[in-house]
This record gives C-alpha cells, sequence and structure tokens, in this order.
C-alpha cells in the first residue's frame, strides 16, 4: 500500500512531477552528451595520432629514441615487412628512415625531422597523401624531392618547386648535405607537426645516411582491430631482435593518460551536475513535505509509524528518478548515436583545436559501461537527495501537524 | 460496575514555556468509563482539542500521567506509541483528512493493512463498515468525489477499521451542514450502543452536545464542570 500511495502521490500534482522528471531527464542527457562530446574530441585526437602519426605500433632499435640516432636500425627491414604482411591481423606495415636536422631556405633555416618514407606504403599507414595541399605526392619520380608541411613552408618562406638544402648527421658521424625540391605541402590536422615533420624518398635518404638497403630506424604497423594489439606485439617480438616494441599508448603517455583519466572526468561531470540536480530535488520534495504536513500528521495519528512515513518520501523521489532517469538515458543514446554517425562540425574553433592536433569533425561516442555509472550515480543522487525532505517529515509532531491546515 | 477506558491525571500542558508560556491545559483529572459517549465542550482556546490529543497520545502533556485501558501512554516511546494508536484509538479529524490519492475502501483498509490483516478478511471488514456508514456506493469514490459529510463518515469508518477501544474526534461536525451533521452523529450514536465503543468528541455544536450523555466543560485549560445528562 505505501509504494501504491508514493506512486499516487508523486501524480498529484502533475505539473510538478514533470517538471522533476525533465529537470533529471535533462541533467542525465547533459551528462552523458558532455562526457560523449569530450570522448568524441579525445577519440578524434587519438584517431588523428593513431591513423596519421604514430601508428598502432612501432619498432625501434631499443636505443634508437633516447638517442634519435640513425645509426641505430633495425636490420632485415623487408623480411620483417614481408612477415608482418603475411599476418592477416594487420592493416599495413610500413618501414621508416629517420634522421634529425636543418633544413635551409634561401632567406632562413630550421630544425626539422627528415622521415624516409617508402610513399605507396604510407599511403595506407599515415593517408599522407591526403593531407598534400599544394604540389605532388612524389609524383615526380625524382629521388631528390622533398615533401613539407605548410607551417614550415610559410616560416621558410618557400614555395612549390622552391630548392632547399637538408644537413644531417649520417651513420659515421659526418656531417651530410642534400639538396632538394619542394614537391608537395601538406597540412594535417596537427600543425606543430607541419611545422617540423618533412618526407623524403627512404632510398635516396639511405643512401645520404649511408645505411644499408636492408637497414630501416623505424617499422610501423596499423592493426585491423586494436583488441588484437598485444598479440600483434607478442608477435612482433618474435621477428625483431634488440628491438623496442611499443604500442601507441607508450609512445604517446599522454594519450594514454587521457583514456585512463576519463573515468574520473564521468565521475566529476556527472558529479556536478547531479549535485545542481540534487538542490532541485530537495526544493520540489521539501515543498512536497511541508504543503503535506497536515497529511503526513494525519498518517502518523492513525498508526504509520516514522520509518514508513521516510520510506514513503523516498519512494517519491525515487519513483520520480526512476521515470526520469530512463528517458534521460534514452535521449542521451539515442543523441550520441544520431551525432556519433553525423558528427558535430566545430569549425569555428578548428584553427586553435587543430594546433592541439584536433579534427574540427566530433563524433560523440560513449561506452555503455558510462551510461551504467550515470544511471546509477543518478538514483544515488535522487535517494540522498531525498533524505533531508523525507528527515523533515520525520521531525513532525502529529498534533502539531493535524492543526496546520 | 464499568472499566476505566480512559484516566488522565493532574494533566497539565504549555506551550512556548521558554518565551511566554500559553497554559493550554491546567492540573486536569479526568475519568472515562468504557461505552462512555462525552462531549469535551468549550469556548475557542479552552484547550479542548490539547486535552483530546494528549489522551489520543498525539501530544505529551508538560505534566501528568494518561492511563488508556491500563497503559501509561505518557511514558512510551514515540513507536510503542503510534502501535498503540494503531491498535486501540481511532481518530475522526475535523477537516476529515483522508489519504486523498485513496478511494473510501482504500481509505478504510489502509489502517487494517497497518496491521497486516489478510486481504480478504480486510476486504469483507472494510465493505462492512462503509455499509455501515451509508456508503455502500461509494466504495470506490476518492475523497475529492465525495461531500464533506460522507468523507466525515469515511473518517469514522476507518476510525472504526481496527476495533479501536476508544474513538477521539475532534469537533467532527464543524464542517459539516445540519444533514450530514445529524446523520454523523447518529452513526456514532448507535455504534456506541451498539458495540459499546468509548466516543470522546470536542465540540461546540450544540446538536452534538445534546446527543452526548456526559459533558464536561473546559474553559481556560481548566474542567469547569463534568455533568451526565439523558441525550435527546
Amino acid at each position: 500500500m505505501l509504494f501504491q500511495i508514493a506512486w499516487r502521490n508523486i501524480w498529484r500534482n502533475k505539473s510538478r512531477s514533470l517538471v522533476v522528471i525533465t529537470s533529471i531527464s535533462i541533467g542525465v542527457w547533459a551528462g552523458i552528451f558532455i562526457l560523449a562530446f569530450i570522448w568524441g574530441l579525445y577519440q578524434n585526437n587519438i584517431n588523428e595520432s593513431v591513423f596519421k602519426q604514430l601508428s598502432h605500433i612501432q619498432i625501434h632499435h631499443s636505443t634508437f629514441l633516447e638517442e634519435s640516432d640513425s645509426k641505430y636500425t633495425i636490420s632485415s627491414t623487408n623480411e620483417i615487412i614481408n612477415r608482418l604482411e603475411a599476418d592477416n591481423r594487420i592493416a599495413s606495415v610500413s618501414s621508416r628512415v629517420i634522421s634529425t636536422g636543418m633544413i635551409s631556405s634561401p632567406t632562413t633555416a630550421s630544425g626539422v625531422k627528415i622521415y624516409g618514407i617508402n610513399p605507396s606504403a604510407e599511403i595506407t599507414q599515415i593517408a599522407l597523401n591526403e593531407s598534400v595541399k599544394n604540389g605532388s605526392y612524389f609524383d615526380s619520380g625524382k629521388e631528390n624531392e622533398v615533401l613539407i608541411g605548410e607551417k614550415l613552408a610559410k616560416k621558410l618562406k618557400i614555395k612549390l618547386k622552391n630548392k632547399v638544402v637538408l644537413t644531417f648527421t649520417n651513420v659515421q658521424s659526418e656531417i651530410v648535405s642534400g639538396a632538394f625540391r619542394v614537391g608537395g605541402i601538406y597540412k594535417t590536422k596537427n600543425i606543430s607537426l607541419d611545422g617540423v615533420n618533412v618526407y623524403v624518398q627512404q632510398n635516396y635518404l639511405r643512401e645520404l645516411l649511408e645505411l644499408d638497403e636492408s637497414q630501416s630506424n623505424e617499422i610501423a604497423i596499423l592493426v585491423k582491430d586494436e583488441k588484437q594489439l598485444d598479440s600483434i606485439k607478442q608477435f612482433s617480438t618474435t621477428l625483431v631482435s634488440q628491438g623496442k616494441i611499443e604500442d601507441w599508448k607508450e609512445l604517446s603517455p599522454e594519450l594514454g593518460m587521457i583514456i585512463e583519466s576519463f573515468n574520473l572526468y564521468t565521475y566529476i561531470l556527472t558529479g556536478i551536475i547531479l549535485l545542481a540536480l540534487t538542490f532541485g530535488i530537495i526544493n520540489t520534495m521539501l515543498m512536497s513535505v511541508l504543503e503535506r504536513i497536515c497529511e503526513l500528521g494525519m498518517l502518523m495519528a492513525i498508526g504509520l509509524n516514522k520509518r514508513k512515513i521516510f520510506l514513503m518520501i523516498m519512494l517519491e523521489t525515487f519513483y520520480l528518478t526512476l521515470i526520469g532517469c530512463p528517458i534521460g538515458l534514452l535521449i542521451g543514446w539515442l543523441s550520441v548515436t544520431l551525432l556519433g554517425k553525423i558528427g558535430i562540425n566545430i569549425a569555428m574553433f578548428s584553427e586553435g583545436l587543430a594546433s592541439y592536433g584536433f579534427n574540427s569533425m566530433i563524433y560523440p561516442s560513449l561506452e555503455n559501461e558510462n551510461y551504467v555509472i550515470i544511471g546509477v550515480m543518478c538514483l544515488i543522487t535522487s535517494v540522498l537527495s531525498a533524505i533531508y525532505p523525507a528527515y523533515k517529515a520525520l521531525k513532525l509532531n502529529p498534533s502539531e501537524a493535524i492543526r496546520k491546515i | 460496575m464499568a472499566k476505566t477506558i480512559i484516566d488522565a491525571h493532574n494533566v497539565s500542558k504549555t506551550f512556548n514555556s521558554k518565551t511566554i508560556p500559553v497554559h493550554a491545559v491546567q492540573n486536569v483529572h479526568v475519568h472515562i468509563e468504557e461505552g462512555e459517549f462525552v462531549a469535551l465542550v468549550g469556548p475557542s482556546g479552552s484547550g479542548k482539542s490539547t486535552l483530546l490529543n494528549i489522551m489520543g497520545g498525539l501530544d505529551e502533556p508538560t505534566e501528568g500521567t494518561v492511563f488508556i485501558d491500563g497503559v501509561e501512554i505518557t511514558k512510551l516511546s514515540e513507536n510503542k506509541l503510534i502501535d498503540f494508536r494503531l491498535h486501540n484509538i481511532g481518530f475522526v479529524f475535523q477537516s476529515f483528512n483522508l489519504i486523498p490519492v485513496l478511494s473510501a475502501k482504500e481509505n478504510v483498509g489502509f489502517v487494517l493493512q497497518l496491521q497486516h490483516l489478510p486481504k480478504a478478511e480486510r476486504e469483507k471488514r472494510v465493505l462492512t463498515l462503509l455499509e455501515e456508514v451509508g456508503l455502500e456506493d461509494k466504495i470506490n469514490s476518492k475523497p475529492g468525489e465525495l461531500s464533506g459529510g460522507q468523507q466525515q463518515r469515511v473518517a469514522v469508518a476507518r476510525a472504526l477499521a481496527s476495533k479501536p477501544k476508544i474513538i477521539l474526534a475532534d469537533e467532527p461536525t464543524a464542517n459539516l451542514d445540519s444533514k450530514s451533521a445529524a446523520n454523523l452523529l447518529d452513526i456514532m450514536a448507535k455504534l456506541n450502543k451498539e458495540e459499546k465503543i468509548t466516543f470522546l468528541f470536542s465540540t461546540h455544536d450544540q446538536r452534538v452536545i445534546k446527543k452526548a450523555r456526559r459533558v464536561i466543560t473546559l474553559v481556560d485549560g481548566k474542567i469547569e464542570s463534568d455533568v451526565q445528562q439523558t441525550p435527546t
């Protein structure tokens, strides 16, 4: 009967109950949407980093990343690549020869990281060809062609077809220079990298560095299913001796940290939204209790004990949440699913976002467990919000309460 | 000799004792026997409702003791007192005070449900009670769909539901028209006579006072007179 009374009580003032239900729904929806948007933003950043820069797995000589010296190489590159390409869990593989040096134009110079790439392999690896805005993607067939970022081109005040000189040290620790012609100017979503990365033909750079044909500094792997990441890493260790095999989370710890910290954000953000909601619920339920003082007094007079009065008020709040929360979850899920497909264009902020490596299209997404967390937090909030109004009802003296009409 | 059902001894109640004290009830001794039909009368502010609330265990006296059927209710803990009221005292309030979201049947059955009476037994008793108060055709009506007199009759049926020893009614006819008031009084008098239920009601309604067999008059929180009379 108490459950029935509580249920009917919430419909005594339909508009008030609907306001509470709407607030709960909006609160839950807002929580879901903000989290999904942030996660979409992070995912965007992660995808930009993984698919346009890092790849899922990178293999280096064990000291290459620490020393940044081209002499630390992986040998038998072609053999390793063939073995990896034969594995159907792997989407694409590419090798890179890497050196750090200086790029000079007639007017100025700048420090750069020089990537010697196999152009066809990088099409499937980091889709570098798609980023070329001006010129072509190693189409001329000339070995001394260089692809530079738009930011760097502006800094060096050079245009397409201009000549630049790349200076670096070879494996014998001798300074070597090479004249290159700008064949293409690219622009990625990560402007800061556009200012430092330049791409040249792998064989030509290898020659200048005095490396063997079988030597490279980096092998990048894209996997088909990220769940296979660990097993592919494991498999890679059998192919490379003295190699260091790292996935993108290890290569870019800040990206890994984003994922680790996201759950914490879930709790904090949802907590803040629900805290605001708490006061709304407290206010409404308190009003509901105060305007029923006489009735509550009567219930105590005829034999309803305080524990049951407390339970009744708690149930009323719980019912409101039980209606509002699923509605909020459903609307949240629908809007995240829909916007996750069509995306949100935040082009007006794209300049600023690009400098942090973000794309202007954000696709909100949220793991199912986050919906559960938000739902549970919402129910806990409702129970906590009901405590004070229910406590106020407990403090009533039946004789005084009955007199209040 | 009739059994003592209410024994209020030296009962006083002072409100606002820390600021400006208001002595609502002062050193009252009341002794009511089983089956009595008592009217507690007096002008507004004379302490009728306060005394009634104290005797019903809804309010604590500042001083004095109250025994109901031999149990000193002034010493009971809050929860025990609620339980005692549930099983021993029926209340009828001036403004009906039914549960607005429940039908007449559910309002009467609510008390029985609190007493954990089986459903079949509960429904049978509820129908009997509503028939007794002449509302057998209104069992599914909500309080808002009933007239003031009908609501008060539901309240009487609810008060009777737990088979209490006493029914305390605080100005039960105050919000009723003459016909409804007369009808209600007839029902109460009949129940008192046939089921030996003790009725104690505060009132300043002359129609009610005339029906009482004993009239206790309160003035300024003190008993001014306590007389037996023949109801008319």
